[in-house]
């Protein structure tokens, strides 16, 4: 009898390994479903809201259809927010199409009264008057609570009203069909602000706070190459907070050439920071699915120009405005970790069943909490000394940038910062292209945006 | 008969399942013509009542087998004849009776061991003249040979032979010849020879969807020959098998021909109108169907390639549910859990159960894995379910094995001598 159990052992086994196969598929059917159905010819798509209930993407909308929502209600989130024509990739409704499908594998599809819906965290009044205030101009904004992660603002220009289709898409402007928040772009002086935070957790704040370098309008390196500053004739002797105040160029080229910041450690630095260095493959932001860019720079020898240009945010350095917001995040909030930007702030099912809810989650340790401290001193003294009269009303900490781009031809302008206070915590990144072909100045949007973040918020 | 009620019962059970299928075509179904339903009806419930009748012809230790057979053989009758409409599949319905008839020669021919054993010569021959047929007669490295409209599959008949290969081969354990410092037997090198032609045939004829269902017969009958007749099976055997295993699984995937490797790598998702097609629209086909199905004769997959055999698991998914497909798997994983209840009376009649069962599973699960994106798609098809006589028949006839494991023909035990009843002597009590 035993050599028969023998044969039902192995029966057993062939049983069981088929079993646990079928279980497995069950499972994986369950949870998968809802994405092969919008890989089907039907489906019937739901809603994506703003944080006060404003629709941001109706699903229901019959194509063509421009009756129902006044022509640009939409454009100020149309490359964000996105919609089902393919056309677009990198957008929220695109990223996660199969939550705002009125289907679930118990109900099937789900014809009319269906309640799959995205609950986002945009403010999209906020974020209209933030679109609004570009006056035309090409740029984008961004901006955060830097304690929660809620995504407030998201906005990139040009942009387009998804109602009114893709027929006219081959005059479409260049990158209205994508997000510049998530693309890296040159930071300009905003650059400085990782350099100054490496530079304090490889030096430390007593030694870094005691440098001083002398500015006589352009630095000649060591490698016998020129670092021009803006200012002609030059700012003098300079510490730390005056150098990023002026954000002087030859003292960071200086900084950069220093001893007591040896490469290898700044490269490391950077790494931890996020930076692709020398040629690495990026790393991405994950955002509710929307792949976000970080940054990259190349960093080979402290006296080189390129590596100290790229310290300086010029040269082939890149920052998504994303990234740029998350460092200020980091600084902001006194811990060194990074708040993890959201936009899903809840998502219902067919049923209006909420089935899944955000929660913050910070990045690891990029610093110390005595470099954020620090550096929070020096951006909040930048901005109360610098910025008080065009942004007033606010407590922040700040950093401009002017970037070169398009080979010196154009500039665009960059803002990044915080502002300092529990009630409206803020982090936010502006950039405006080509700022020579507008009076606009980042400043005013801003103003703009926290003005009306804060009569939503508050 | 040991037991006329639960017979009766038994048949009252398979009946009231059909009925309720039955039920449900008429009641959803998508027929234009009241009279394709009550021909389907009318032939599902005349194969069950006259199978009833025909196995009470046969003296059997159970009939547990022969229920589920015909139950499951009549689900998969009115499945294939709902796909997309409700039309009666006559072709199917054909190859279900022959699947009835291959079972029932199935059991007449395995259940006696002995009988068997003296035509072993005969089935390596069988495998032979198959492996011979797919050389010669198939198409340009194919595996079906076609005969006017219709296809065989040789390859199909290889596999009940080779569970017999390994079943009659055990009792050979004993007859070790030393050769220099080993102990040999050469029927083991005979079957690891069997195996290895037939991996060869079967990656010649690109049918390497068959080779994981050879791997399982073989591996199911390795492992119960080493163990013969009293060695365990330990857990060290079953360690070194499965380190076996996986080392020939690694080995395989490395040398595996550029389609198979094509499909090991395949985004079916990002392919959705190439290679990925079928199981992509599998998929969605299950989605859609949900718990309870669309309806029978409501689904869209009966458009799809293969959708009654390759992708079937998939399109019966989409019009009964996939809860009715589970139950569909699950009558047929009892089936094939019958010899734990009811224990094979011999070591070859076990070795056989074991062969079949891990045929059966190994190719349910090629199929229904396959097509939904768990493993590579192969294209092999789930015994009794899936369409195509090569398979329906080789499976009656597998299903005949499992019932001569478990009601197979013994020896008849010798016959008492009646002892001369001695005449009693009055006893006499004392007064």
């Amino acid at each position: 009898m035993k050599s028969i159990r023998r044969c039902q052992h192995i029966i057993s086994l062939f049983l069981v390994f088929f079993i646990a196969g079928m279980t497995i598929l069950v499972v994986k059917i369950q949870h998968e479903a809802p994405f092969y159905m919008m890989n089907s010819d039907e489906h019937k798509l739901g809603m994506v809201y703003d944080r006060n209930g404003d629709v941001l993407f109706d699903g229901t909308l019959e194509e063509g259809d421009t009756s129902k929502y006044p022509y640009g209600h939409f454009i100020d989130v149309g490359n964000i927010i996105g919609d089902d024509k393919g056309q677009m990739s990198n957008t929220l409704v695109a990223k996660n199409i199969e939550k705002l499908n009125n289907y679930s594998f118990s109900e099937g599809l789900v014809s009319e009264g269906g309640k799959a819906a995205i609950y986002t965290t945009l403010d999209h009044k906020a974020n209209q008057a933030v679109y609004n205030s570009f006056l035309g101009n090409d740029g984008c904004a961004v901006a955060y609570n830097y304690v929660t992660g809620e995504i407030l603002v998201c906005t990139s220009l040009p942009s387009l009203d998804i109602t009114q289709g893709y027929a006219n898409i081959e005059n479409f402007r260049s990158g209205t069909l994508l997000s510049k928040t998530l693309c890296g772009t040159v930071p300009g002086s905003t650059q400085k602000v990782s350099t100054v935070l490496s530079a304090l957790e490889i030096m430390g704040p007593d030694v870094l706070l005691s440098k001083s370098f002398t500015c006589l309008g352009k630095y000649t390196n060591k490698s016998g190459k020129d670092i021009d500053c803006h200012e002609l004739y030059g700012h003098g002797t300079l510490n730390l907070q005056q150098a990023v105040e002026k954000s002087c160029n030859p003292f960071f080229a200086q900084l950069i050439e220093d001893p007591d910041l040896p490469l290898n450690r700044l490269i490391k630095m950077y790494r931890k920071l996020g930076y692709a260095v020398n040629g690495e493959d990026m790393d991405y932001i994950n955002i509710d699915g929307i792949e976000c860019e970080t940054a990259s720079t190349t960093l080979t020898d402290p006296y080189d120009f390129q590596t100290q240009w790229g310290c300086i945010g010029q040269g082939d350095t890149l920052v998504s405005p994303i990234q740029l917001m998350m460092w200020q995040s980091a600084i902001a909030n006194g811990t060194g970790k990074m708040t993890m930007p959201h936009l899903i702030s809840k998502v219902t099912n067919v049923k209006g069943k909420i089935s899944e809810t955000a929660s913050t989650k910070h990045s690891s340790r990029l610093f110390s909490e005595d470099t954020a401290h620090t550096m929070r001193q020096i951006l909040t003294t930048n901005g109360a000394n610098n910025y008080t009269y065009l942004i007033y009303g606010y407590d922040l900490g700040i950093k401009s940038g002017t970037a070169q781009v398009e080979n010196g031809n154009k500039e665009n302008s960059l803002l990044v910062g915080f502002v300092d206070d529990a009630e409206l915590p803020i982090a936010f990144c502006v950039v405006l292209e080509d700022r020579n072909s507008t009076y606009l100045k980042p400043e005013q949007i801003v103003k703009v945006m926290l003005d009306q973040l804060s009569a939503d918020l508050k | 008969m040991n037991n006329p009620v639960s017979y009766v019962f038994s048949c009252l059970f398979v009946l009231i399942a059909h009925g309720a299928m039955l039920a449900n075509v008429f009641i959803n179904g998508n027929y234009d013509n009241i009279s394709q339903p009550v021909v389907l009806a009318a032939a599902v419930l005349l194969l069950d009542v006259a199978y009833f009748i025909i196995m009470l012809f046969f003296r059997q230790t159970s009939y547990a087998v022969d229920f589920l057979l015909i139950l499951v053989l009549n689900m998969s009758v009115i499945f294939q004849s709902c796909f997309g409409e409700i039309k009666f599949s006559v072709k199917h319905y054909i190859t279900a009776i022959v699947a009835l008839a291959a079972c029932r020669g199935g059991y007449l021919i395995c259940r006696d061991y002995k009988w068997i054993q003296t035509k072993r010569k005969y089935i390596y021959a069988g495998v032979g003249i198959c492996m011979v047929l797919i050389l010669t007669l198939t198409g340009s490295r194919s595996m079906w040979i076609s005969i006017g409209s219709s296809t065989i599959q040789p390859s199909e008949f290889m596999k009940p032979l080779f569970v017999l290969a390994c079943a009659t081969s055990v009792t050979e354990q004993l007859n070790k010849k030393k050769v220099l410092i080993f102990n040999v037997v050469y029927e083991n090198l005979a079957l690891f020879g069997l195996m290895l032609a037939i991996c060869l045939l079967q990656w010649w004829c690109r049918d390497l969807g068959s080779l994981p269902t050879f791997m399982g017969i073989y591996i199911s009958g390795f492992m119960l020959r080493i163990c013969y007749p009293k060695a365990k099976l330990s857990k060290k055997t079953f360690a070194f098998a499965g380190a076996a295993l996986l080392v020939a699984a690694i080995i395989a995937m490395r040398m595996a021909p550029d389609y198979v490797q094509q499909r090991l790598h395949s985004d079916i998702w990002n392919d959705i109108n190439g290679d990925g097609y079928q199981q992509s629209q599998a998929l969605i086909g299950i989605a859609n169907g949900g718990w309870i199905g669309t309806g029978p004769g409501h689904g869209k997959l009966c458009e799809v390639f293969a959708h009654d055999n390759d992708i079937v698991f998939a399109t019966v998914c989409e019009e009964w549910g996939l809860l009715y497909a589970l139950m569909m798997i699950f009558v047929l994983l009892i089936m094939m859990a019958v010899p734990l209840i009811v224990p094979p009376r011999s070591y070859y009649h076990g070795t056989m159960a074991a062969g079949v069962c891990a045929a059966f599973t190994v190719q349910t699960a090629l199929n229904i894995f396959g097509s939904c994106n768990m493993i590579p798609f192969t294209g092999v098809t789930i015994p009794f379910i899936s369409s195509g006589g090569s398979s329906m028949l080789v499976s009656g006839f597998m299903a005949g094995m499992l019932i001569a494991a478990i009601s197979p023909k013994l020896d008849e035990p010798p016959k008492r001598m009646k002892m001369p009843v001695q005449p009693q002597r009055p006893r006499r009590y004392p007064s």
